[in-house]
């Protein structure tokens, strides 16, 4: 990621970055500390739907490292998901991000093949990133204005300080040209994590 | 007998087919998602990865599966279908590959999408990583065992066998003439015109699969795909439609398409088709015939074979799923109609990184078959005598059937010919052939500059192999007959000869009579269509059925027309009294009195119901009894029966071009008791056709790497109609066999057997060349030439 940590870490603890940066996400809102529900979304062929669900962060120790937790579901089934995400600082100003994801998927999404899966995780995974790296390195759609959030200004909450809802900003039309990039049925969880699903899972999902 | 057995009905499929209204595999599912798959394009190699993310952009894609995805039963290698103690080593492929594939066309990756051209796309773009193994090609490099097909299956050797009767090296020892003899055959394939394909829909509500698959076997197909997913046999149809061609590749089963497609259907809770295309025929389905042979004959002045030791060598390709089939028929049927004092054959069944082998028509006869006919040549060269008077003088006699071989055959059992007249079938083929006149015509022929030659060949050929088939035949009320037997039909006329059985055996019409095979919901016990064995098995069984069903008739009729059942008979779908066609009552209309009726549906039917009459006294349905007009029977024989024949060929071999041409081809043929005799000649004339592209058209080029360079029919050289003798003559013996009710025969693959060593004999007698290796073409006939020439020009 092309900023020090601590920025790449605030940045990823956004919610407005992350609304802006899920492949297919359509709003998150605010539940509670570290806390959101999430509406993508995504598909692939006879695969396609919307997924909701929840994300939590957790065991943050800032700026290296915290786990991200989600599950979600749609028609074409559900994904849960746990990810470590850890952030070293490297050379020139730039961190290195690794990130280790399990996850349990169910329904029609558990019946494509596993390998199929892992590469949509990992396709989704690296979109997610580049996006945050876009935003960190200026050339994304939140450059120099991360906190504030979508096409209009966010809802506020009832204290009438804090947003609750995060909107993405309007994407371009080339974008949303690039169906598996952007949004893929693997979806919400899978979009956050990169998923790397382990055999075992592909036997528990049947 | 009675009027339909014997007679060359006119086939009752042929209306449908040839307007076009069968209904192939690929004719069904037409909303059903498709398959395809990305095969190994290495005939050695460990896979290291398997990249699936550059498929993941074509539209259309449903699911991608790799040997990972598999649940337990499915990640087992697929089974071991014949099991045989000699067989020491038997492998055989996982439905996808695991950790290495074994020859090019091996299944690594399964796609699933909305259609079969945006599967294939997805399927192109599985970047599947691996590190190349040295393959073993071909006989040569599986004998050197340099390099090893599977690194636990030491020299290749997937099985040696031997076996043997008096012995065999002391009468070599003692005979006053030796003779050794190295012979080859090369490999071909079934080919058939429509490759293999699978449909399958599972019901989520009712829990049951429906499996259509372009197979010899449906009951074997349900059976091996109910073990892999978890069914109960009675939660799995396998049904099998029009085939377009089996010629024995079908038999085998499960093939990983078999299974993976059911599986991916439950999985996905949609239909799932997958159709073989002919590249994948040739790379992914099996071959056969690939052998090497080594004879040692002794024999005496009057040409009498007293020991005859066979080795030989067997390419099983990279897995036996059907186990030893191909080189035990070989090692058995290799003696043909002749008698040896001793015999002893061994062989080897040996890996290579090629496409499996399993039986095509003749299953390792066509092989043994020329190793035996070219040594009794070879013989009746050596002490120049005619090549009939040496047959002759071998030939177990009529009155010593039945005949044991002192071996045991590929059912297990041992090899006991039933029945047959060799001498006579010999004096036939003579006599069609001209055989006593032929060199008149040759010399006639070479004054003119041209080559002619004449050969023949014979083959005795165990037919009806075990373990049962089974019959079912049902009365409608309308009259009309329904008969089901559990094996499959690849296009043989099944339908019409089985049609013929029952017609004659319940007396009614030939068109009332209406035969469906293969359908497991419609007769479940069976094994399948393989070792002409439908006519035998089924025909008997099928017969026995109407037999029952007739019984009960008679009875019911009886009863109704208060007449002894002694005095009926069934003519023309009528229950009359004898000489009396007056008195009767239709079959249909017993039908409906065997089956007591609360409810009239029509007319008729008013006849069965509860006040209409009858004994008050006694229950509707006697305890021992059932309702409707029925029969099942099941055909189970002590052993093969053994069919037998002769062909003989007069060729023409070109001076310049070295091309063959074959003037006339002859066959006599000995299959018991002729049912259609149009039907049987259609078979010998398939089989010829057969035997034609084997002798002299089809081999499989593989390259040094294990690429099968020929894997199309631009490259693969099948006779066309244009290749095969314009005239097939044909005389039939009939020596009914005593193992079964009606004395047939089977007679499915003996127009292909003798090919090779027909054609071979008639060459060499053109040529005055040895043959010792098959098939020939003109570029091969011209070497041999020259290396002759050049043999010739040295002594």
């Amino acid at each position: 990621m092309h900023a020090p940590a601590d920025r790449v870490w605030a940045a990823l603890n956004d919610p407005a970055v992350l609304v802006a940066s899920i492949p297919g996400c359509e709003r998150l809102e605010r539940a509670g500390p570290d806390s959101y529900r999430f509406v993508i979304s995504a598909g692939v062929a006879s695969m396609q739907g919307t997924y909701s669900g929840d994300i939590k962060l957790s065991d943050q120790q800032e700026p290296s490292s915290f786990v991200l937790t989600a599950s979600g579901a749609g028609g074409p089934g559900t994904v849960s998901t746990s990810v470590q995400i850890r952030l070293i600082a490297g050379p020139d100003g730039t961190t290195e991000l690794s990130y280790d994801a399990d996850a349990v998927v169910g329904g029609m999404i558990a019946s494509v093949g596993q390998r199929m899966l892992v590469s949509v995780g990992k396709r989704l995974a690296t979109d997610f990133f580049s996006s945050v790296d876009d935003v960190l390195s200026g050339n994304g759609a939140l450059a120099g204005a991360p906190a504030t959030v979508g096409e209009g200004a966010p809802e506020l909450g009832t204290d009438g300080t804090d947003p609750v809802v995060y909107l993405p900003p309007a994407r371009p039309a080339s974008a949303q040209g690039q169906a598996f990039g952007r949004g893929v049925l693997v979806g919400a969880a899978a979009a956050l994590a990169g998923v790397a699903v382990g055999s075992l899972l592909g036997r528990k999902a049947r | 007998m009675s009027s339909m057995f014997g007679a060359s009905v006119q086939r009752v499929e042929d209306d449908r087919l040839l307007r076009g209204h069968g209904a192939y595999l690929d004719d069904l599912g037409g909303d059903a998602l498709a398959v395809a798959f990305a095969r190994s394009p290495h005939a050695h190699a460990r896979i290291t990865d398997i990249d699936v993310s550059a498929a993941l952009d074509v539209p259309g894609l449903v699911a991608i599966y790799t040997y990972e995805d598999l649940p337990p039963k499915l990640a087992e290698p697929l089974p071991l279908l014949i099991p045989h103690p000699s067989l020491t080593h038997g492998r055989t492929p996982y439905p996808l590959a695991r950790t290495e594939v074994n020859h090019v066309g091996e299944p690594v990756a399964m796609v699933v999408a909305t259609d079969r051209y945006l599967a294939e796309d997805a399927a192109d773009l599985i970047d599947i990583s691996y590190e190349p193994l040295p393959p073993v090609v071909g006989l040569g490099n599986a004998r050197q065992a340099d390099h090893l097909v599977h690194e636990d299956v030491p020299g290749n050797v997937a099985a040696n066998a031997v076996q043997k009767h008096g012995d065999t090296a002391a009468e070599i020892a003692a005979a006053p003439h030796v003779l050794e003899i190295d012979l080859e055959i090369e490999r071909s394939a079934s080919t058939p015109l429509e490759g293999r394909g699978v449909l399958a829909s599972w019901d989520p509500h009712a829990k049951r699969l429906r499996l259509w698959t372009s197979t010899q076997t449906s009951t074997g197909v349900r059976a091996a795909v109910a073990a892999k997913l978890g069914l109960d046999l009675a939660d799995v149809d396998v049904i099998t439609p029009d085939v377009g061609g089996g010629f024995g590749v079908k038999i085998v089963h499960p093939w990983p398409e078999e299974v993976l497609v059911p599986w991916a259907a439950r999985l996905l809770g949609q239909p799932v088709k997958f159709t073989e295309d002919r590249r994948e025929h040739f790379i992914a389905s099996a071959h056969e015939r690939a052998q090497q042979h080594h004879v040692t004959v002794g024999f005496d002045d009057e040409g009498r074979i007293l020991g005859l030791d066979v080795r030989f060598w067997h390419d099983n390709g990279a897995y036996v799923p059907y186990g030893l089939i191909v080189p035990i028929v070989t090692s058995t049927q290799l003696l043909g109609p002749y008698k040896a004092r001793a015999y002893r054959v061994e062989f080897d069944s040996l890996y290579t990184n090629t496409v499996l082998v399993t039986p095509y028509r003749g299953a390792g006869r066509p092989h043994g078959c020329f190793v035996m006919e070219r040594t009794i040549d070879a013989i009746a060269a050596a002490l120049h005598l005619d090549r009939t008077v040496v047959r002759e003088r071998n030939f177990i006699q009529p009155d010593e059937m039945p005949y044991d071989q002192g071996l045991i055959f590929q059912d297990g059992r041992p090899l006991i010919y039933d029945s047959g007249d060799y001498p006579a079938l010999l004096a036939k083929l003579k006599e069609l052939v001209g055989w006593d006149e032929f060199a008149a015509a040759k010399d006639a022929a070479a004054a003119q500059g041209r080559r002619l030659g004449i050969g023949l060949a014979c083959y005795v050929e165990g037919t009806g192999v075990g373990p049962y088939e089974g019959g079912h035949v049902v009365v409608e009320t309308s009259g009309k007959v329904k008969v089901a037997t559990g094996l499959t039909s690849q296009g043989q006329g099944h339908q019409t000869v089985l049609a013929q059985l029952v017609a004659d055996e319940l007396g009614v019409r030939l068109e009332d009579v209406e035969v469906v095979t293969g359908d497991t919901r419609r007769f479940g016990y069976a094994v399948g269509t393989f070792a002409s064995r439908t006519a035998v098995m089924s025909g008997s069984a099928v017969t026995l059925a109407a037999r029952k069903a007739k019984e009960k008739a008679i009875r019911v009729a009886a009863d109704a027309l208060e007449v002894s059942p002694a005095d009926l008979v069934i003519a023309d779908g009528i229950v009359q009294v004898k000489g009396d066609p007056d008195s009767g009552i239709a079959l249909g209309t017993v039908a409906v009195l065997s089956n007591p009726l609360r409810y009239a549906f029509d007319e008729a039917a008013k006849a069965a119901t509860q006040f209409a009459g009858g004994d008050i006294s006694r229950p509707p349905v006697a305890p021992d009894d059932e309702p409707g007009i029925e029969g099942r029977a099941y055909f189970s024989p002590v052993r093969s029966t053994f069919a037998a024949g002769m062909h003989a060929a007069i060729v023409e071999t070109d001076p310049d071009t070295a091309e063959v041409k074959i003037l006339r081809y002859c066959v006599v043929h000995d299959c018991g008791r002729l049912i259609n005799p149009q039907i049987v000649e259609g078979q010998i004339h398939g089989g010829v056709a057969q035997g034609v592209g084997g002798a002299l058209y089809e081999r499989m080029a593989y390259d040094e790497s294990g690429q099968l360079q020929n894997a199309s029919f631009m490259d693969f050289l099948m006779p066309y109609v244009s290749e095969v003798p314009q005239r097939i003559e044909i005389d039939h013996l009939e020596t009914p066999s005593p193992l079964n009710p009606l004395g047939i025969k089977g007679a499915g693959e003996a127009g292909v057997i003798p090919g090779a060593a027909v054609l071979a004999a008639a060459i060499e007698d053109a040529e005055q060349i040895l043959i010792r290796s098959m098939p020939i073409s003109p570029s091969d006939l011209f070497e041999l030439r020259r290396a002759h020439g050049q043999e010739e020009a040295l002594s």
